[in-house]
């Protein structure tokens, strides 16, 4: 029993992490129609820059949380502009810009290796294996606050998007782009500034993950499927979808150990993402995923 | 005359196609390097591998990020067999193939109904968890130590031929593909998957023929991999990167064009021996350049850079491009409603 | 596109590979530090070898170099290594293979056909030895290697193929035989239940039959009661350890690359687990682990090595100890000690066979028989073992002063090392 207590404490905690992971590329598949597939090179530049933070001038990962993210917003904004903004919108775009964004990722995976090398860096502060205990069972410190801090960002966004102007602009333009036009709505800068928010979001979720996990350049390709399960769980738009698809996928990992040997439970998620994508494309809150 | 080819077989084609398979056929007997022999056996293959990769990626527009699962389990079962099951070489590569082309029926069938952007996530996933559970699967692969063929001192020189003879195979049938009756049915799915039905285009059936055919040529490139080093591994046969290089090779020569992909496998191949000396890493921040350049100028690869050179009429493939005519891409970035609710493409 | 012009572009682009890849050969990789040549000159040897200078490997890749360059200065510092009278340098023609098993075979290939090396050293890991071995094999040129410690390459019975590097599984059997030494002083109970996590890699492979051999052979006190592989660069261990936990094992024995045992290590901690005994099977002593971890937190873990400085009393391996610390300003580790001795082997059987004929080498190789840095001192490569060399491992215990010194074999041990005491 007590086991079992463990591993869905763990589940809830990974599930922080992944809704964070997940949301900025619900977002801009949302609001866009595009899959961005550099989630996985921002995860990774948002887990670098909060490392090098660490690492030269000794911030605190959690302080850098902002400065980073904010960096992000400006490089998806840039990304944007300069790169998607040249593509077709909606179904004729679809795989042009899936791959415009794959290449982006893969620069963006060289550029790393280039100014860090290979090597795995891991960050580690004064409270990385501090434990608190709750009910008997072990919290890591790292693992509490991610997910404490997930919390506030989804929180956050769901604020944003529901009762700020621009949150309604933003769904606004999610819904009917042309419409959105015809009012007044500056549709293409909504369409930069989601690009970007979603860009820092993925950024944000991997300094997150950089404080619990090494990584290297290749980190944010298995994050990156994780968080398209979550998104085709979970549907769009909502926050409570995301965080329920990011639950699911969390407990359904964690306790794949019961049935399955350890190492064939890295597989699960995979699996789980074509089954869904095959059986309910719609999600689990039938949101028209499947545009 | 009597016409010996089919109608849509253009005689100069098949022309060029002998002219080059002969200068290949008897290069080796006028230099004895056996390094540049090699070369261009590896060559050779990552041409098949390509213009494999591209029946699906190009011709259906359905883009893979997952071909290395039958890449690595045609080679898995090739090997095996050859190993346990004292099968010869041909004859395993045919099992192989046939196993590579069934499995991709069996995840691709059920996934090709979706659209676009959401194939290409299946696929990735398809391709991990096929390299887990093979990888684990210690049987077929021998686990993560992989497996190993008896060494054969003049196979490796001999593959040559071998992998010549698939290379003018799979052009003859990128060429068939494309310009059949059946290449115009696959350009109409690709262009619009219901209407190209309501015209009496069965386009299950032939999603799935396409599917087998490119697993299964997919496998037998693995095969021949196996045969060729002589021992294969999981990790290898079945990473992502492997997946990757097909996209990149299929993309940056000229996704749905006949002969494109071979170009884009032939730069591959030199680009990254060119690097290796000197920045190894680098070959890949470089495809990304690349990639980049070609979705937002030349949708249509080197090929297309090619036609524009020599001011050729460029072809209809239904591949959508920024650059194609007028940059027609709505500054408001707007496709009409209706449209999208029927599948994004 | 029409064919006539995609052949003449296919022509023409072969064409300018072939001057490209021409240039290159003219104007060496850096990494080498050496001009190529052709052929052979008169009076120097050139050996080729690959190695993980970027990719995955790419940390170790670059000690291994550091030995190998070692054993070449000192081999040339004499005029040469002599052959039948004639003293002759050496040069090492270094490739990156990127960790990438195509590459690696690639390379060896044009090494050999292109760059037309004598002799061939080996890389490091397992299935990059191994592809490598194919081409060494099939083209009859000796292939000494420090890199591939998994049984699997030396099974298949080539006769080309030399492996410094001792077998995997006398990794774990190290381990336990230090168990085992504990146990009959009594610091350890009978009765003991074992948990194995191995990466599923070939040299985590063997490292769990290691472990499951010795247990079957000991037949009583032991018993396997989690054994569970793992994915390398797995991110979460919490639901393995929650196993681990609740089989309540005495003995925990991992084995995994640095970001995984520093990931699980951290996961361990966290998770409230101590256990008598814990290893990470050749991961523990590393700086970069105790800086990730905490000092603290990385005490009293065993890790078992094919070599390790301290080793370096006397004779041959205090010689290479201090002109290791002469040159680079810091002490060896097996991974330099491994690229030194493999480069050696293959001077040794050269100054022995008298000559630069491949197959006299490989003879004098396969009855190779000379003292030697790795534990034991001694190193032949003998056929009933595959060509591979056997020597017993050392291992090594952290300690609480950030020292990790040897404990096992008793020859060699600086303290008995104890089991962890948990509460």
């Amino acid at each position: 029993m007590g086991q079992v207590i463990d591993l869905a404490v763990s589940a809830i905690l990974l599930a922080g992490l992944y809704a964070t992971m997940a949301y900025g590329l619900g977002l801009i598949y949302g609001v866009l129609r595009i899959v961005n597939l550099n989630h996985g090179g921002m995860i990774m530049v948002g887990a670098y820059a909060g490392w090098w933070l660490h690492f030269k001038y000794g911030i605190d990962p959690y302080l850098s949380l902002i400065p980073v993210s904010a960096a992000a917003f400006v490089l998806g904004v840039l990304v944007y502009r300069v790169l998607v903004r040249r593509l077709p919108r909606g179904a004729a775009g679809g795989v042009q810009s899936l791959l415009l964004l794959f290449g982006v990722w893969l620069v963006l995976r060289n550029a790393a290796y280039l100014l860090f090398t290979g090597n795995d860096q891991t960050i580690r502060t004064a409270y990385s294996t501090r434990a608190i205990s709750l009910a008997g069972a072990f919290l890591s410190v790292n693992r509490v606050a991610v997910f404490g801090l997930a919390l506030v960002v989804l929180f956050a966004l769901h604020m944003l998007l529901t009762r700020t102007y621009l949150g309604k602009a933003i769904r606004a333009v999610a819904q009917n782009p042309d419409s959105c036009t015809l009012v007044g709505v500056p549709v293409e800068r909504i369409y930069a500034l989601t690009f970007g928010l979603g860009t820092a979001l993925a950024a944000l979720a991997g300094l997150l993950a950089a404080t619990l996990f090494p990584f290297s350049p290749e980190f944010g390709a298995t994050e990156l499927l994780k968080s398209f399960v979550v998104v085709v769980l979970g549907g769009l738009g909502s926050v409570a979808g995301t965080a329920i698809a990011a639950l699911i996928l969390a407990t359904v990992e964690v306790f794949a150990i019961l049935a399955l040997p350890s190492y064939l439970t890295a597989s699960v998620g995979f699996v789980l993402l074509v089954l869904v994508l095959v059986i309910r494309p719609g999600g689990l809150f039938g949101q028209r995923v499947l545009g | 005359m009597k016409r010996v080819l089919p109608v849509w077989v253009r005689p100069r084609a098949v022309l060029v196609a002998g002219i080059g398979a002969a200068v290949l056929a008897l290069l080796p007997f006028f230099h004895s390097n056996r390094y540049w022999h090699n070369q261009i056996t590896e060559t050779m293959l990552a041409v098949v591998a390509a213009l494999a990769w591209n029946w699906l990626g190009g011709y259906l527009g359905q883009v893979s990020f997952g071909h290395a699962a039958m890449f690595g389990l045609g080679g898995f079962v090739a090997a095996r067999f050859q190993a346990s099951l004292g099968l010869p070489m041909i004859p395993a590569w045919i099992v192989a193939g046939i196993v590579a082309g069934l499995y991709a029926l069996v995840w691709g069938h059920p996934t090709l109904r979706l659209r676009g952007p959401y194939f290409s996530i299946a696929t990735i996933g398809v391709g991990e968890a096929t390299r887990l559970i093979c990888t684990y699967w210690v049987w077929l692969t021998g686990g993560s130590s992989g497996m190993s063929l008896p060494v054969q001192i003049q196979l490796k020189y001999q593959l040559y031929w071998y992998a010549l003879a698939l290379a003018l195979l799979a052009l003859a049938a990128s060429y068939a593909l494309r310009r059949s009756p059946l290449g115009l049915s696959l350009l109409a799915i690709k262009s619009d998957v219901d209407a190209a039905g309501d015209v009496g285009v069965s386009s299950v059936r032939l999603q799935d023929l396409v599917l087998f055919i490119s697993g299964m040529t997919m496998g037998i490139c693995g095969g021949f991999y196996a045969s060729y080093y002589s021992f294969i591994e999981p990790g290898d046969m079945f990473g992502f990167s492997r997946s990757i290089s097909f996209v990149l090779m299929g993309v940056i020569g000229g996704i749905g064009t006949i002969a494109g992909p071979a170009v884009g496998a032939l730069i591959y191949v030199l680009l990254r021996n060119a690097l290796l000396a000197s920045y190894p890493q680098l070959y890949l921040g470089l495809y990304g350049l690349l990639l980049i350049l070609v979705i937002l100028f030349e949708p249509l690869g080197l090929t297309g850079l090619f036609l524009r050179v020599f001011h050729r009429k460029r072809p209809d493939l239904g591949v959508t491009g920024v650059a194609a005519e007028d940059s027609a891409a709505p500054a408001t970035g707007v496709t009409p409603a209706p449209a999208e609710q029927r599948g994004a493409k | 596109m029409r064919p006539t012009t995609l052949a003449f572009a296919l022509c023409a682009v072969l064409l300018a590979a072939c001057k490209q890849s021409s240039t290159d050969q003219q104007q060496q990789p850096a990494q080498g530090g050496s001009t190529a040549a052709s052929a052979p000159s008169g009076s120097e040897i050139v050996i080729g070898a690959t190695l993980p200078l970027t990719g995955s490997e790419a940390r170790i890749g670059a000690f291994y170099k550091e030995g190998y360059d070692l054993a070449f200065e000192e081999a040339n510092q004499g005029g040469g290594i002599s052959v039948g009278g004639k003293k002759m340098q050496v040069r090492l023609q270094l490739l990156d293979d990127t960790s990438t098993q195509a590459t690696a075979a690639s390379l060896a290939d044009r090494l050999l056909n292109s760059d037309k090396v004598q002799f061939l050293l080996g890389t490091y890991a397992s299935h990059l030895v191994e592809a490598q071995s194919v081409v060494a094999e099939q083209n009859h040129v000796p292939y000494v290697n420090g890199g591939g410690g998994a049984k699997e390459i030396y099974k298949h019975g080539y006769k080309y193929v030399f492996g410094v590097l001792a077998p995997v599984q006398l990794l774990s059997t190290a381990l336990m035989e230090w168990i085992d030494s504990q146990q009959q002083a009594g610091k350890l109970p009978k009765q003991m239940k074992i948990a194995v996590l191995w990466e599923n890699t070939a040299h985590g492979k063997d490292f769990r039959a290691g472990v499951s051999e010795f247990v079957e052979k000991h037949k009583g006190p032991y018993q396997i009661a989690v054994d569970e592989s793992f994915e390398l660069n797995g991110k979460d261990f919490s639901a393995l350890l929650g196993k681990v936990k609740s089989a309540n094992v005495d003995l925990f024995l991992a084995d995994a690359h640095l970001p995984d045992y520093i990931t699980m290590q951290r996961q361990y901690v966290t998770l409230g687990l101590c256990h008598k005994v814990q290893s990470y099977g050749a991961r523990g002593s590393e700086k970069q682990a105790a800086e990730a971890l905490g000092a603290e937190h990385v005490r009293n873990i065993l890790s078992a090595v094919w070599w390790n400085a301290q080793l370096g009393t006397q004779g041959l391996t205090k010689k290479f100890v201090d002109s290791f610390e002469a040159k680079y300003k810091r002490k060896p580790e097996w991974y330099q000690a491994m690229g030194y001795e493999t480069a050696r082997a293959l001077f040794l059987a050269i100054e022995k066979a008298g000559t630069l004929d491949r197959d006299k080498v490989r003879d004098a190789l396969a009855a190779l028989d000379v003292e030697s840095i790795v534990p034991g001192g001694k190193l032949q490569f003998k056929q009933e073992n595959g060509q591979q060399a056997i020597y017993p491992f050392v291992v090594q215990q952290n300690q609480p002063d950030g020292t990790s010194p040897i404990v096992w074999p008793k020859e060699s041990a600086k303290i008995p090392g104890a089991p962890n005491s948990c509460k």
